[in-house]
């Protein structure tokens, strides 16, 4: 649905975005991630059309990213902001008429949303008077009033206690299942596991890393296993077989954390130690996003 | 609905639906009314004054009752000795003694005014201008000059300055009224600049303080947003401006009309004695002539209609010129204190303007200094305002408006291209050489 081609941003004497490419598809939540200043909130705001690229283009259902498409996005910025002394219900529409919907549409969506989020009472509160919470939930309402095609979220869940975010990400998933696109930036690697599709992770300008959250993971699968016995054995006999990571010994039980070498697999590991100790536990070590990103960042630095 | 339309909106409402707008916009009306009301009541009061009941101890023979009642004296005569009425002074209903001794006319001395509070200034220097009065008229006598032809020396001078328009009719003109309308409108148009400019520069401000900007430049173009904010803010002006006039209007006829019913005697009412309807008359009189009389009398031969849309258009036109400087100003900083620096050059082509009008152009409204101050757009809007009751050349006021406009066109499209730049920028000290090279960006 939003193909990004080749994005260069120049600043000054910074460049924000290098060459960035990635697809994002119809119907799935993309993950866009990356240590601060890595270039995501420039890539979001020309997506947005708040900026525009020096070089590149992007692609929008098909067509060149036009004025036309602002109605059809919804955006949520990381510094979230409303007019303090303005009425909730009536910033709300005031929003929702300039991505281009009709007052009486507009006061029905609102309505709506103000009804499931157990927000009614607050119509005519200004946004001063709301705690942050509160704030975050009608800029949430605000983002997604217009029924967006395509929602941008950054850092969402920033200032939520975590029975709203919990409210707000089940939104998010059914919003989702309704068709809604979305695209999060964050730097919250639980979320992006819980929630994504995809990812794209941007450092340094450049994209380095992007994909189905899956296929990322098996890339990263290298082989490493936790193992947990009782019982003795002598590691350093099958160097062959396997190396050992990490070694933990606590109550007469052995807690080893292994990489198999190239070529051999977790049965040929059991089959070595079974005759000889007591197997509490084998598991596959599978890299979390967070590893993912800690060691992407750091290799490529 | 037009985006730029709902922001205007909004930017209207929001600001006339303030509590600080309202009581503004009734508050400033009464409080002209009650300086105007004030200015009236001590015109007045100058006029009728108080009048100071004087016994007069005379022992030279020449000034003996001759001396007569002026506008805030009344002399009489008394047969007492000086030594008895300072005794009694304070028994009797005189303000004070004035003591006349015998003394050659060539050289009067010894002349006292004695009373139970010191004499004001102005009360002994009208005594003293009755008694040199009468001492010249006595030496006049003396040498041989009769009353009638003394009479005939004395002639009232009264000036009646006329404009003579295009046509060459004669119109009523003061130049105290000119001087004043062209002041009024010279400090209004100078405040309304300077207010509603700033304004702007406020709300570009608390969008970005508030954060709320990234959500708007989302969903309009920042161009919009600008403009949007700069006309909605204007409409709020002119709606003051309005108000303004209209509450004043009316509060001035009602305080006008006060003071008229007060002062012109009421001809059913036969009691009233011939010498209080003359005193009314006098007044009346004496109030034509004061400046104020004839400051009204001016005004109603002024074209106002005129000067009102002319000012409007200024308003208009120096607003948007000055505003747009002031949305560039709000964008570049993170908040209030910071546009310190900003303000100042800002500023000072509009002070200038102003102390300029209203020296220079004031005292030669047809000179060279006042044509260019009220070509130029920088000052043009106060300038030509203070200008106008004096009469500009309509080919004058046509190409100090279409500068403006052209001159505004072009403040607003600077100011476009550093506001969309800077909106989007924060945490950073922002440079004159920095905007500058914002506008160089392209989109």
């Amino acid at each position: 649905m939003l193909s990004v081609n080749n994005i260069v941003k120049q600043y000054a004497t910074h460049r924000a975005l290098d060459d960035v490419s990635l697809q994002v598809e119809q119907g799935k939540i993309f993950g866009l991630l990356g240590p601060n200043g890595a270039g995501k909130t420039s890539l979001i705001r020309i997506i947005t059309q708040i900026t525009a690229p020096d070089s590149g283009e992007i692609i929008f259902n098909g067509q060149r990213l036009n004025s036309n498409h602002i109605s059809r996005i919804g955006y949520l910025p990381e510094e979230r902001g409303l007019y303090k002394k303005m009425e909730i219900g009536e910033q709300v529409l005031y929003l929702a008429k300039l991505k281009g919907m009709s007052t009486a549409e507009a006061v029905k969506r609102v309505k709506y949303w103000f009804e499931k989020l157990e927000m009614g009472s607050w119509w005519n509160k200004k946004v001063e008077d709301l705690s942050k919470g509160m704030q975050q939930k009608v800029q949430f309402v605000a983002t997604v009033l217009h029924q967006p095609e395509l929602i941008i979220l950054d850092e969402p869940f920033s200032g939520f206690d975590p029975v709203n975010a919990e409210i707000i990400k089940n939104e998010i998933l059914e919003l989702n299942k309704q068709g809604a696109t979305f695209i999060f930036s964050t730097h919250r690697m639980e979320s992006v596991e819980e929630l994504c599709d995809s990812i794209a992770l941007i450092h340094h300008s450049k994209k380095i890393l992007d994909g189905p959250v899956a296929e990322i993971k098996e890339r990263y699968r290298n082989q490493t296993y936790w193992v947990e016995y009782e019982g003795q054995f002598d590691t350093s006999s099958r160097t062959d077989l396997f190396k050992v990571l990490q070694r933990d010994i606590k109550n007469g039980k052995t807690t080893l954390k292994v990489q198999l070498a190239e070529g051999q697999n977790a049965n040929k590991l059991l089959a070595v130690l079974l005759p000889a100790v007591n197997i509490h536990r084998l598991d596959e070590v599978i890299p979390s996003m967070n590893d993912i990103f800690i060691d992407q960042v750091k290799t490529k630095a | 609905m037009n985006k730029t339309l709902l922001i205007i909106q909004r930017e209207y409402l929001s600001r006339v639906k303030k509590k600080s707008f309202i009581v503004m916009t009734i508050l400033t009306p009464v409080i002209f009314a009650a300086f105007y009301g004030i200015m009236i009541y001590f015109s007045i009061q100058g006029i009728k004054g108080t009048t100071n009941k004087i016994a007069v101890v005379s022992t030279n023979k020449t000034l003996t009752g001759q001396l007569k009642p002026s506008r805030s004296t009344s002399y009489v005569y008394v047969k007492s000795s000086l030594s008895e009425m300072k005794q009694r002074l304070k028994k009797t209903d005189y303000d004070y003694i004035l003591y006349l001794p015998e003394f050659p006319l060539n050289a009067p001395a010894g002349i006292q005014l004695l009373g139970t509070k010191q004499a004001g200034l102005s009360l002994s220097s009208a005594i003293s201008g009755d008694l040199e009065n009468l001492i010249r008229n006595q030496k006049l006598e003396e040498s041989g000059i009769a009353q009638q032809d003394l009479d005939k020396l004395n002639s009232d001078v009264d000036i009646d300055t006329k404009k003579i328009g295009e046509a060459g009719q004669e119109q009523d003109s003061s130049a105290g009224a000119s001087t004043a309308i062209a002041y009024i409108s010279g400090i209004l148009m100078f405040m309304f600049i300077l207010l509603y400019g700033i304004q702007v520069m406020r709300g570009v401000i608390e969008e970005k303080t508030n954060r709320i900007i990234e959500i708007m430049i989302s969903s309009v173009k920042p161009f919009q947003l600008m403009m949007g904010k700069i006309i909605g803010i204007a409409l709020v002006g002119l709606t003051q401006f309005i108000l303004w006039i209209a509450f004043t209007a009316i509060i001035s006829t009602a305080v006008v009309k006060f003071y008229i019913s007060k002062t012109t005697p009421n001809t059913t009412v036969t009691t009233a004695s011939a010498e209080k309807t003359n005193e009314n008359k006098l007044l009346k009189e004496a109030a034509e002539k004061s400046p104020l009389g004839n400051i009204q009398k001016s005004i109603a031969n002024l074209d106002v209609t005129k000067i009102v849309s002319i000012f409007t258009f200024f308003f208009l036109g120096g607003y948007l010129f000055y505003s747009a400087f002031y949305a560039a100003i709000g964008a570049a900083v993170d908040n209030e204190t910071e546009t310190q620096q900003f303000m100042f050059p800002v500023m000072m082509p509009l002070l200038l303007g102003y102390s300029l009008s209203l020296s220079v152009v004031t005292n030669d409204p047809y000179g060279s200094m006042a044509f260019w101050l009220s070509i130029i757009p920088f000052t043009s809007p106060i300038a030509m305002m203070v200008r106008l009751p004096y009469g500009v050349p309509d080919w004058q006021l046509a190409l100090s408006m279409g500068l403006l406009v052209i001159g505004f066109i072009g403040t607003v499209w600077v100011a476009s291209r550093i506001y969309r730049v800077g909106i989007l920028m924060y945490g950073k000290k922002t440079s004159l050489k920095e905007m500058i090279k914002w506008f160089t960006y392209k989109n």
